[in-house]
């Protein structure tokens, strides 16, 4: 199973923007990316359709990671899959170089709200994306309990980029 | 390997030889146009080439087809086959995907690849590819050619190729194609006999393609086009970017393509 994440250059663009932008409190930001998907000889396409960023009031006070979402951030989210044929991705960002992958911050929240959106739109796939400035990592859930590594990322527009992740998921941080 | 010596094309960039090789790329139609890209697919060093045609060759292909012989002529050889054979005798390596087929048949095959190639006949067609190619995030590079007589033994030979973006204009939005030409169309294609083609001018238009392709994946040649519309005057043998985009007024987002369940495939389902 290859799973490959296309996007417009405009859209990542508009996602790298949202997410660097200061917070008033948290370390970081975090947003979801909408998208639609379709089968490919070996494996599964998602095209991003929207970008949804978290509204400032929507983040938690917690300083024991960089941003902690508040239920509303979540209801919202799980509002757009509902209503909409899309499976979500909740994006954040890391700065600092070093290979590109979740903290096992990450890695352990996500196993929290990642599996609920199958209870709202259970036939999309859902997941979580890390971006450096350069280049994407992430996984996808295709069931509450089928995890696999997005595979290739695809940005589209009058320069078109290909990188490919590692076999654990990982990408590097830069080009 | 002998054949991953790729120092002559350095300059399109450090490691533009792993970028190319990791380039899947579909040509739709492998006739005059498409026979040529291919070859020169093959020769910078694409790694995956898919290529899709439903016709076997004929006698009077044999004045354009590159790569094809008088051999395959009397054998009837699918045109797909005679790419795949001209591919790996260039560069073994390279990952080919045959498929005689309507497009439309094996379009699961356009789905992930990067690039589309459209070297299809008639308006049709090309805004039909153009509209699989735009569901799916892929950019679209299409080029074709036509022969239109304008007087007593004279001839006109024209052509265009055009590389359209997903979130950019469509060759609709561009003007290329018109519910006039559709309809036209209908009635007739070309002035000097069915579909007229020469080899000269499927190579230039092919060369345009490839060179638009280069610098879409490569950093050669820095610029930030939302589409390429180039004209080949056959006759004069010029080439200039259309003049016809800036006689309508072209949208900035295309009205004919996306939406609701413009991308992807609305019927998908994991289960």
């Amino acid at each position: 199973m290859t799973i490959i994440y296309r996007s417009t250059d405009q859209l990542m663009a508009e996602v790298r923007r949202d997410l660097v932008r200061k917070h008033p409190f948290a370390e970081e930001r975090v947003g979801f990316i909408s998208v639609k998907a379709a089968q490919t000889q070996d494996g599964l396409l998602l095209i991003a359709d929207n970008y949804f960023p978290v509204a400032d009031n929507d983040y938690l006070y917690d300083d024991t990671v960089g941003a902690m979402m508040g239920a509303e951030a979540l209801r919202k989210a799980l509002n757009i899959a509902l209503l909409n044929q899309v499976g979500i991705i909740h994006v954040h960002m890391h700065l600092y170089p070093g290979r590109l992958w979740f903290s096992r911050t990450d890695l352990r929240e996500q196993l929290k709200f990642v599996p609920d959106f199958f209870k709202v739109r259970r036939n999309m796939p859902h997941g979580a994306m890390v971006l450096s400035p350069f280049t994407a990592a992430g996984r996808m859930w295709l069931a509450p309990d089928i995890i696999e590594r997005i595979a290739e990322f695809n940005t589209v527009g009058s320069h078109l980029k290909v990188s490919r992740s590692a076999d654990d998921g990982s990408a590097d941080f830069y080009v | 390997m002998t054949d991953r010596d790729f120092s002559r094309q350095s300059f399109l960039g450090a490691n533009s030889e792993v970028v190319l090789a990791g380039m899947r790329v579909a040509i739709v139609g492998l006739g005059g146009g498409g026979s040529h890209v291919a070859q020169q697919l093959t020769h910078i060093g694409v790694g995956e080439i898919r290529v899709v045609d439903p016709d076997r060759i004929e006698a009077s292909n044999l004045n354009r087809l590159v790569g094809a012989k008088d051999e395959d002529v009397v054998a009837a050889t699918p045109k797909v086959l005679i790419a795949e054979r001209q591919i790996k005798e260039i560069r073994p390596w390279i990952t080919v995907v045959p498929k005689m087929n309507k497009w439309q048949e094996v379009a699961e095959l356009l789905r992930d690849v990067h690039v589309i190639f459209g070297c299809v006949d008639g308006y049709e067609q090309r805004a039909f590819l153009e509209g699989a190619a735009r569901r799916f995030g892929v950019a679209y590079i299409d080029i074709g050619m036509d022969v239109a007589q304008i007087g007593d033994n004279s001839f006109a030979i024209g052509g265009q190729m055009i590389m359209t973006l997903p979130n950019g204009p469509c060759m609709q939005c561009l003007g290329f194609i018109t519910p006039e030409r559709l309809s036209q169309e209908e009635n007739r294609y070309g002035d000097a006999g069915i579909n007229p083609q020469v080899v000269w001018t499927n190579g230039t238009l092919a060369s345009l393609a490839i060179g638009c392709f280069i610098k879409l994946v490569t950093p050669w040649f820095a610029s930030d086009p939302k589409f390429i519309w180039l004209e080949l005057d056959g006759n004069a043998q010029v080439v200039q970017a259309s003049r016809q985009p800036n006689y309508i007024s072209v949208p900035e987002s295309c009205p004919h393509h996306g939406g609701k369940d413009g991308i992807g495939d609305p019927f998908f389902s994991l289960r």
